[in-house]
């Protein structure tokens, strides 16, 4: 006669049970409705992450090419003062007094003007221009490269003639290619060049030779102030590259000391100013993000708890059975945790269409204000499957501390 | 048809006495009391004191009137719920000469999916599982997985005569065969001890006495140890010893 088996003794360690993701899968969709709706509730959230996220990118892109710019040292100066470049005219020899301040190694004189004056253009993030400076004097000197990535750019020889080099999105905006003539406030000039991307300014510029630039500026000037002004002697701005080793902010306080209707940016006014704007958006962003986190935690632990509420026999008997309080909290963690990923991932894919679409249909307006990146992409994921895990720990806890015999009593 | 003993402790007692009353208990309970709290001056005294010691091998019913403290008693020796230990004597309760008194939480749960099998009066299989999952489902908690547990489940769904059954939703089983998955998932880990509360109580007379049958079948074929709380008479009938409750302690015992 056999006898029966008798208590094992318990092994020294228990492996980690692994919780089985069909399970998991099967938990979620016993309720459709709810579960559906939390993910959506994610999924708008993590939207407007990716959304903002992307235009912040884009944003942070043109402050941080601006910052390279200026990191040669380069100083722009212009007339009006404040700390904001204004278009207003100055006479071209200002330039031979800033040239004789100590330690200033080149001044490249400059034209800039709106490209258009219709109100309806003013788009977000960098005004469509019109530029040219001086050719040939700022030549290695600066560490921002513009590159042609079709036709050439402009040089010296080009001076007198009408022929312009466009910024990428410019051209993408027209349509044009090198070869085409455009037409920039009623002259018209022939596409030379087309500027690689540079994410900032350049790419929103058409670049025309100097005198041509002076000459389109001049025109834009109420006829009082013209009166008084020939088109050779006057610009906009002045380029001022210190020599090595001058500190720019002291050459931009003789700059300022020698009119004060001169205002100047070096690197550390642009960062100051770019700084506080990025700084902004980083907390609008932030902001979102925790509206999002609020929003979509709040679901997901009321999905979660009352899941919970309705398995509570089942749980009951899970306990009973020997599953562990950590089992049942890995598996309420792990189910509210794939809520959130999937949310997360169903907000990602709506956000890149969105932002995707937005782009499309920016092009021709000339409002290309989003960039989605892996890192936006990764971290929104990553962030809503940690808040469903983190929001799930709640009821899982809850969960974990239910006694297993009224559990199983509860109805 | 048999199995192998397992432990020193098996063999001992085995050896030295066949099933007589001097045989060691496989679990024995001293000074269990319970009183649960219902309010803040309402409490029910549930077990007043009770000793028992339940031999190995044994097949015995727990019967009493509503309230007698029948279900206290098994969660106590399930190890759901520890006895009381703030008043009167001290408590005792020992399972395989092991004392189960002083454990904490995890380890009385980790000798329930070890060394125990559970089966409920309303069968409680977790709804989204298959019958082979619900079996697996306590190979898991007792830390067998994979290709270990698969036949083992398969083994058990077979012994209660639903090997057909073993990829169907507890929504498309009878109550009976339900019943029988519970077993199963009871008996998966071959634990020493099987605990049933009613478990014929929800279902009809046909299918609890096939069910009855079942665990009678695996006590002397398997030599486990099963305790049945219980209300139907035909279950105390069948099994070697009934102790009768009344009032949270121990009336008597048949047998």
């Amino acid at each position: 006669m056999a006898s029966g088996p008798a208590p094992s003794i318990v092994a020294a360690s228990k492996p980690l049970e692994e919780i089985n993701p069909m399970h998991t899968l099967r938990n979620l969709f016993r309720r459709r409705l709810r579960t559906g709706l939390t993910i959506v509730g994610i999924a708008i959230g993590i939207w407007a992450l990716v959304v903002f996220g992307s235009m912040a990118n884009r944003i942070n892109d043109m402050v941080g090419n601006g910052s390279t710019y200026f990191q040669s040292g380069v100083i722009s100066v212009w007339s009006g003062g404040g700390s904001v470049p204004k278009s207003n005219p100055i006479d071209l020899a200002v330039g031979n007094r800033i040239e004789a301040i100590p330690g200033v190694a080149a001044v490249v004189p400059g034209v800039s003007l709106n490209l258009s004056d219709d109100p309806s253009s003013v788009s977000f993030g960098l005004p469509p221009m019109i530029t040219a400076e001086k050719p040939g004097l700022s030549d290695g000197l600066g560490t921002f490269v513009e590159t042609a990535a079709s036709g050439r750019l402009l040089t010296a020889a080009d001076e007198g003639s009408n022929v312009t080099v466009l910024g990428c999105d410019l051209a993408l905006q027209y349509g044009m290619h090198v070869g085409d003539t455009i037409v920039l406030r009623g002259e018209s000039f022939t596409i030379v060049g087309v500027l690689a991307q540079t994410k900032t300014q350049p790419d929103n510029s058409a670049i025309v030779p100097f005198a041509a630039g002076q000459r389109l500026y001049l025109a834009t000037l109420p006829s009082v102030v013209k009166a008084n002004l020939t088109a050779a002697e006057v610009v906009t701005a002045f380029q001022v590259y210190p020599k090595p080793g001058i500190d720019p902010a002291t050459v931009a306080a003789a700059i300022k000391a020698l009119d004060p209707e001169l205002g100047t940016m070096d690197a550390s006014d642009f960062d100051q100013q770019a700084g506080s704007y990025a700084a902004m958006l980083d907390d609008v962003l932030m902001g979102i993000g925790l509206i999002s986190l609020v929003v979509g935690g709040l679901s997901v632990v009321n999905t979660m708890a009352m899941s919970i509420a309705e398995r509570t026999r089942e749980i009951g008997i899970k306990r009973a059975i020997g599953a562990s309080g950590a089992r049942i909290v890995r598996e309420v963690v792990t189910e509210s945790a794939l809520i959130g990923f999937i949310g997360g991932v169903i907000g990602l894919t709506l956000g890149a269409v969105a932002v995707t679409l937005a782009n499309e249909a920016g092009r021709s307006s000339d409002t290309i204000l989003f960039e989605l990146t892996l890192g936006t992409a990764v971290t929104s994921v990553a962030f809503s499957t940690v808040l469903g895990a983190l929001a799930g720990l709640v009821p899982a806890l809850h969960a974990a501390r239910l006694d297993p015999v009224a559990a199983l009593r509860y109805e | 048809m048999t199995t192998q003993p397992h432990t020193n402790l098996e063999n001992e007692t085995m050896t030295a006495t066949t099933h007589t009353q001097a045989q060691t208990p496989l679990l024995a309970g001293r000074n269990l009391r319970k009183t649960y709290r219902l309010g803040r001056r309402n409490t029910l005294q549930a077990l007043a004191g009770v000793d028992v010691a339940i031999r190995p091998g044994e097949m015995v019913a727990i019967m009493g009137p509503s309230g007698s403290g029948k279900s206290t008693l098994m969660h106590i020796l399930g190890l759901l719920h520890a006895p009381d230990m703030n008043h009167g004597p001290r408590p005792e309760l020992t399972f395989g000469g092991r004392d189960m008194v002083a454990l904490s939480e995890a380890e009385r749960t980790r000798i329930r999916a070890r060394e125990m099998g559970f089966v409920f009066q309303d069968f409680n299989l977790v709804p989204t599982l298959t019958a082979l999952e619900n079996v697996l489902l306590a190979c898991d908690y007792a830390g067998s997985t994979g290709p270990k547990a698969r036949p083992a489940a398969l083994e058990a769904l077979a012994l209660v005569g639903l090997s057909e059954r073993a990829g169907h939703r507890p929504a498309e089983l009878s109550g009976g065969e339900q019943q029988r998955v519970a077993i199963a998932r009871a008996l998966v880990n071959r634990p020493a001890l099987v605990l049933a509360d009613e478990p014929t109580g929800n279902l009809d007379s046909a299918r609890s006495e096939e069910v009855l049958a079942l665990l009678r079948r695996l006590n002397r074929e398997r030599g486990q140890t099963f305790v049945l709380v219980t209300h139907d008479h035909e279950v105390g009938a069948a099994c070697d010893r009934v102790v009768r409750m009344r009032d949270g302690r121990i009336g008597g015992v048949d047998r």
